[in-house]
């Protein structure tokens, strides 16, 4: 999910540069105003925890292990605003530290992980849950928000693909990503249908269940109280 | 691998990534005597050149430059390009290898593969009736290797020679703001702290267990350690809030400013601006 250096033309990374941008300075607006002189700490202890999550990982079916983007679980935990801002982070980090995810990428995949993801995930989440404060409809909302959240983003993330061999090729040569959006859109979407979203759905779902029985107090979506 | 193992794995993968960073940072070479915000932008500059360039002879002097950059760093080339090498290939050769053939990408064959009795269509999707690879697709998988080898190369050298805070604070060449730029450096130390606490978690876990644990207590087990490093971080997080509004910190962000560039980093500037020029001239020229 996180795209390498290479993978989209000037005409696209610049542009969502401009956008990651605009929602980022939303963001931070929204959140220096609700949390004042916390807004640093609170933000960073959020990060690490957005970065952290992507460490642990769990068994699934096959005897293979899986992890999390974890932007789902941290937008139910936290909100949207503040699950922007810390995935971000937590992207950033891992494309300077370890080279994971481009650095002309990086305005698209906190765009695809840090902003289309958390927001799916928290109207996916409302839109199931309704006004129910437990039972399966508040589980299914979370495992919904965790695996739509994340279909989402590797939707958008296959139509960034799949736009490059129309907008930038030369002659029929292909210069970025060389699939355009018949093959790169069914193969990305599919398999995080068929795979990927469900760990993110399990996970969201999991850690949220948790969450909700031993400390329901500190979960977001089910407050009342916005941040 | 289980998940204890894949888990405990990647946290010394950031752990060792860090102090591997460091280290290298520290050495005596002609990278690390740059000013940081000139090295941030010449990666970002580097990242357009790379991404702009269509010939793959130019895309190679890239690949020199960089590598001679390498060696004026005293960065250790055969560990850093192993690295690489293997990034290049799954990211920039094997996913789009397909695309070398004319089911994907037409053009003229080069090398026939197969031949079926009569072309298929299914809707918008065309299989011709002879396979092959095309002069086009193998052209889009080089340059794809090469570019995605480049842009590696470029930010594996920068960071593996400045100080992840420094990077961080250059951000400010961009206009990035304080806040961000503080959060950033603030959740990174984080990060170290909870990385030796999930460590010494999963390490303790790890000796306890005497049999197999199955999958379901297991997702159990991880949900339960997200939710201690969630309330750990949080606890954290008042601690930190407490220690700043104790020694007076009202939200007000000040970053301690840069030194003024020198005639190196100057030269330096010139240097990467020129090499630049050169690269986009090559691709006219050739």
């Amino acid at each position: 999910m996180h795209i390498p250096d290479g993978y989209l033309s000037p005409q696209t990374y610049v542009p969502l540069y401009a956008v990651f941008a605009g929602f980022l300075a939303a963001a931070l607006r929204k959140l220096r105003k609700s949390l004042s002189s916390k807004t640093v700490p609170y933000l960073g202890m959020a990060a690490a925890f957005s970065f952290l999550i992507m460490m642990f990982n769990v068994p699934i079916p096959g005897g293979t292990t899986g992890h999390a983007v974890g932007a789902g679980i941290v937008t139910l935990l936290l909100g949207p605003w503040v699950a922007m801002v810390s995935v971000s982070v937590a992207l950033i980090i891992q494309a300077l530290i370890f080279g994971d995810g481009g650095i002309t990428a990086i305005g698209a995949n906190c765009f695809n992980m840090a902003v289309v993801m958390p927001f799916v995930a928290l109207w996916v989440f409302k839109l199931v849950r309704g006004k129910a404060a437990g039972g399966w409809r508040v589980s299914a909302a979370a495992f919904l928000s965790g695996y739509l959240g994340l279909v989402a983003a590797s939707l958008v993330t296959a139509v960034e693909f799949g736009i490059q061999p129309l907008i930038a090729s030369e002659g029929g040569k292909p210069l970025y990503a060389p699939y355009g959006l018949e093959i790169a859109v069914p193969v990305m979407t599919v398999e995080h249908l068929v795979l990927f979203g469900i760990i993110e759905g399990a996970i969201t779902l999991l850690v949220l269940r948790y969450f909700l029985k031993n400390d329901p107090e500190s979960v977001y979506v089910m407050k009342e109280e916005r941040v | 691998m289980n998940f204890i193992d894949a888990s405990l794995k990647k946290i010394a993968e950031v752990i060792k990534n860090a102090y591997v960073h460091w280290e290298t940072a520290e050495r005596n070479g002609f990278m690390q005597r740059l000013d940081p915000r000139l090295k941030v932008l010449f990666l970002l500059y580097c990242a357009v050149i790379i991404s702009l360039i269509k010939k793959l002879p130019a895309q190679g002097a890239v690949a020199v430059f960089l590598l001679i950059l390498i060696l004026l760093s005293r960065l250790d080339a055969w560990r850093l390009y192993r690295r690489i090498a293997i990034f290049a290939f799954l990211f920039g050769f094997l996913v789009a290898l397909p695309s070398a053939f004319n089911i994907i990408t037409p053009g003229r064959i080069i090398l026939h593969v197969a031949s079926l009795s009569r072309a298929y269509r299914f809707w918008i999707y065309e299989i011709p009736q002879q396979i092959g690879i095309t002069a086009e697709g193998s052209f889009g998988v080089a340059m794809l290797f090469l570019r995605v080898a480049n842009s590696l190369t470029a930010a594996l050298l920068i960071i593996h020679t400045t100080p992840f805070f420094e990077i961080i604070r250059a951000l400010k060449v961009f206009r990035v703001p304080d806040v961000f730029i503080m959060t950033i450096i603030l959740s990174y130390k984080y990060i170290f702290i909870f990385s030796r606490s999930v460590e010494d978690m999963y390490l303790a876990m790890k000796s306890r267990l005497a049999v197999p644990i199955n999958r379901s207590a297991a997702r159990d087990l991880v949900a339960g350690r997200i939710f201690f490093v969630f309330k750990k971080s949080w606890l954290r997080y008042e601690d930190t809030c407490r220690a700043m509004t104790a020694r007076g910190f009202t939200g007000e962000i000040m970053l301690y400013h840069f030194r003024n560039f020198s005639a190196a980093d100057a030269a330096a500037g010139v240097l990467f601006i020129l090499a630049g020029a050169f690269f986009l001239l090559l691709q006219v020229m050739i």
